[in-house]
C-alpha cells in the first residue's frame, strides 16, 4: 500500500512536472528534466517543514494548506454525491424497473446521449437550466462560488450523468444475461414472486459486475469533475489544478491532483461499503 | 438475425463522415469569406434613420450561422477549421491503431506474458488521458512561436503516445483468445512461424475489430481534443491575450472553438458558442454511428442465433 502511494506521488509529480520539463523558448522545444527533480525536492523539502507552501488565487498569494481541507471536502462531497446518484439511478433502472417499458425507455435515451461526449452534456444541461429560468423564473443554476450549498444540487446531478449511462448499459446488459439463465426460470416456475427472485437472485448475481466496474464509474466521474467545477464555478480542487490566467504553480497542481486520486480511492470504498450494507439490510434482512 | 437488413447506423454514419471528410478539403475553397476577414461596425440607413451595426451579428443572409465578437464570419471559421477537426483527429486514429496492433499482437503471441506491461495497462486504464494530455501541452501550446505545422505536429504525437496503451491491451487480449483457438493449434503443430502465424491466422481474424477500434479512437480522440479546447489547449496553438486575458484557437478547429466561445453561454449571443457546439457534436455522432453500424455489421456476421 505505501509502496502503491509512493509511486502514486511520483506519479502525480512526473504529470504536473511536465510544464517544467517541456516547453518551448523562441522557436524551439525544450526538455529540462533537471527543473522538475529541483522543484520536486524543493517540494519535499517544504513538506518535512510541515507546510505545503503557497499559491496565487486570483491577486492574492495563499497557503495551499489552509485551503486544502474546504477545497477537497467540497470536491469530496460533488463525487460522493455523483457516483452515489448514478449508482442508485443505474441499480434501479438497469435492474429493478427494467421490467416495465418506461424504464427501458428511459434507458434507450440514455444509450442514445452516450454517443454525445459527456463535456458536451455538461454544457447541454447548463443551457437547458437557463432556458428553464427563462421560462419558469425557477433557478436552479448558480455560479456565485460563495453561494449557499443548497446550490450544490445542480452540479451534482450534471456530474452522475456521465457515470450513469456508462453504469445503467453495463447493468442492464447482464441483467438481460442473468434473467435468461435457467435459475432464474426455476425460481419463478416454483413459484417464488418477482421481486423476490430480483433481490435473491439476480441482484446478487450482478453485484459483483457492478463492483468490478465501479472502478471505471469513479474513474468517469473524476474526469467529468474537472469539466463540472470549471465550467459551474465550483469551488473545489479543480481550482488549485487549473488556474485561470495565472502562471502554472507546481505544489498546488500536485496537492490538488494528489488529493483528487486520494478522494476517488475514498470514495470508490465509501461506495463499496454502501453497496454491502444495503445488501446486508434489504437482501438478507 | 437477418442478413438483408438494412443497417441503417452504418448508412447514415458512413454518408455523414464522407461528408465531413469532403467538407474538410473543401471547406477553404467554399467558405464566404477569407479567414481573416472581419465585418467593421458600419452605419446603415433603416427608414430614413442611421443606425449602427456593430458584431456581434446574429445569423442572416449575409452571415448563415452569424459572427463572433470580433467580426468574424462563423461559417467561414467553421469551414477552414474543419480540416484541422477531421484530418488531425483521423491521423491520431491511424498511428494509435497501427502502433498498437503492432505491439499488441507481437506481446500477445509472446512465450510468457510480460508482467511489467500488465501493470502499465492496469495504471493507465483508471488515468483520465486529458491530465497528462493538457499537462504536456500547457508548457509548449500557448503563445508559441513554433510555426503551425509544428504545434500540429507535436500534438498529434503527443496523443498518439498517450493512446498507444489502451490499444495495444485490446488487441492483446484478443491476440491471446485467437492463440488458443484450434485453428491456431493445429497451424503451430504443422510448423507454422511466429510472423506466419500473425499473418495469416490472427490479423485477418482481427481485421473487424481493428476497423471498429479505429473508430472508436477517433471519438476518443474528439473528446478528449474537446477537453482540452475547454481548458483554453487548442489543436495547433493557442493564442493567448493578457489584458484582458482572452483565449483563441489558431487553427478555428471545432473543438478549440467550442473551447474559446464558451463564455457565450452565458450572454445574450448563445448563437456564437451554438455554432461551433453544433458542429462539433455532429461530427462526434456522426463517428458514433458509424461505430455502432460497424459493430452491429460484425455481430450480424458472427453472432450465433441464441435457442432461448
Amino acid at each position: 500500500m505505501t509502496k502503491q502511494l509512493l509511486a502514486m506521488f511520483l506519479l502525480v509529480i512526473i504529470v504536473c512536472g511536465a510544464p517544467l520539463m517541456v516547453y518551448t523558448s523562441k522557436e524551439e522545444v525544450v526538455f529540462e528534466p533537471d527543473k522538475l527533480v529541483s522543484r520536486a525536492v524543493y517540494l519535499v523539502e517544504q513538506m518535512s517543514h510541515g507546510t505545503l507552501g503557497t499559491y496565487e488565487l486570483g491577486q492574492t498569494e495563499r497557503e495551499i494548506a489552509h485551503d486544502l481541507l474546504p477545497f477537497a471536502v467540497r470536491s469530496f462531497g460533488l463525487l460522493l454525491g455523483g457516483v452515489l446518484l448514478a449508482v442508485f439511478i443505474s441499480v434501479i433502472v438497469g435492474l429493478f424497473l427494467q421490467r416495465f417499458f418506461l424504464a427501458r425507455l428511459l434507458q434507450r435515451l440514455l444509450d442514445l446521449l452516450s454517443a454525445i461526449p459527456d463535456f458536451v452534456l455538461v454544457l447541454f444541461s447548463i443551457m437547458l437550466a437557463i432556458q428553464f429560468y427563462k421560462w419558469t423564473q425557477i433557478r436552479i443554476i448558480t455560479l456565485s462560488p460563495n453561494s449557499d450549498a443548497v446550490n450544490s444540487w445542480f452540479p451534482m446531478a450534471v456530474l452522475a450523468i456521465g457515470p450513469t449511462i456508462f453504469l445503467t448499459k453495463v447493468i442492464s446488459l447482464h441483467y438481460r444475461q442473468i434473467s435468461g439463465e435457467d435459475f432464474i426460470k426455476t425460481a419463478l416456475a416454483k413459484g417464488l414472486g418477482v421481486w423476490h427472485v430480483l433481490r435473491h437472485h439476480v441482484w446478487k448475481n450482478i453485484l459483483p459486475i457492478v463492483l468490478a466496474d465501479l472502478k471505471k464509474t469513479v474513474a468517469i466521474a473524476v474526469s467529468n469533475l474537472f469539466v463540472v467545477e470549471y465550467t459551474l464555478n465550483v469551488v473545489g480542487l479543480t481550482r488549485f489544478i487549473f488556474s485561470k490566467g495565472a502562471p502554472y504553480q507546481f505544489n498546488a497542481a500536485v496537492m490538488g491532483l494528489m488529493a483528487i486520486i486520494l478522494l476517488s480511492i475514498l470514495v470508490y470504498y465509501l461506495v463499496r461499503l454502501l453497496l454491502y450494507v444495503c445488501t446486508r439490510t434489504f437482501v438478507y434482512e | 438475425m437477418q442478413k438483408n437488413r438494412m443497417n441503417l447506423s452504418l448508412w447514415v454514419g458512413s454518408l455523414l463522415v464522407a461528408f465531413l471528410v469532403i467538407l474538410a478539403i473543401v471547406g477553404p475553397w467554399i467558405a464566404p469569406y477569407e479567414e481573416d476577414f472581419k465585418e467593421r461596425v458600419r452605419n446603415v440607413e433603416v427608414n430614413g434613420k442611421t443606425k449602427i451595426i456593430s458584431p456581434p451579428l446574429p445569423p442572416s443572409a449575409d452571415h448563415w450561422l452569424g459572427t463572433d465578437k470580433a467580426g468574424s464570419d462563423l461559417l467561414s471559421l467553421l469551414l477552414y477549421g474543419a480540416r484541422y477537426t477531421i484530418f488531425v483527429t483521423l491521423l491520431i486514429a491511424f498511428l494509435r491503431v497501427l502502433a498498437g496492433t503492432v505491439v499488441g499482437v507481437y506481446l500477445g503471441t509472446a512465450e510468457q506474458a510480460q508482467r511489467w506491461w500488465l501493470a502499465v495497462e492496469n495504471a493507465w486504464g483508471y488515468i483520465p488521458m486529458f491530465i497528462p494530455a493538457y499537462f504536456l501541452l500547457s508548457g509548449i501550446n500557448v503563445n508559441a512561436e513554433l510555426p503551425v505545422g509544428a504545434l500540429l505536429a507535436i500534438f498529434i504525437g503527443l496523443l498518439s503516445l498517450l493512446g498507444i496503451p489502451s490499444v495495444v491491451a485490446s488487441i492483446r487480449q484478443k491476440t491471446e483468445q485467437i492463440k488458443h483457438s484450434q485453428y491456431v493449434l493445429a497451424a503451430t503443430a504443422l510448423g507454422a512461424g511466429r510472423h506466419s502465424l500473425i499473418y495469416r491466422h490472427i490479423l485477418p481474424q482481427l481485421k473487424e475489430q481493428i476497423t471498429v477500434m479505429f473508430v472508436t479512437e477517433a471519438i476518443a480522440i474528439m473528446t478528449l481534443m474537446g477537453l482540452l479546447g475547454m481548458f483554453d489547449m487548442y489543436v495547433g496553438g493557442t493564442f493567448m491575450t493578457t489584458d484582458p486575458i482572452t483565449y483563441h484557437s489558431v487553427t478555428h478547429e471545432w473543438a478549440g472553438l467550442v473551447g474559446a466561445y464558451r463564455g457565450f453561454i452565458y450572454s445574450a449571443h448563445m448563437y456564437i458558442f451554438l455554432a461551433p457546439l453544433g458542429a462539433y457534436t455532429v461530427a462526434v455522432v456522426s463517428f458514433a454511428l458509424l461505430g455502432k453500424g460497424l459493430r452491429q455489421r460484425h455481430q450480424g456476421t458472427y453472432h450465433r442465433t441464441a435457442y432461448l
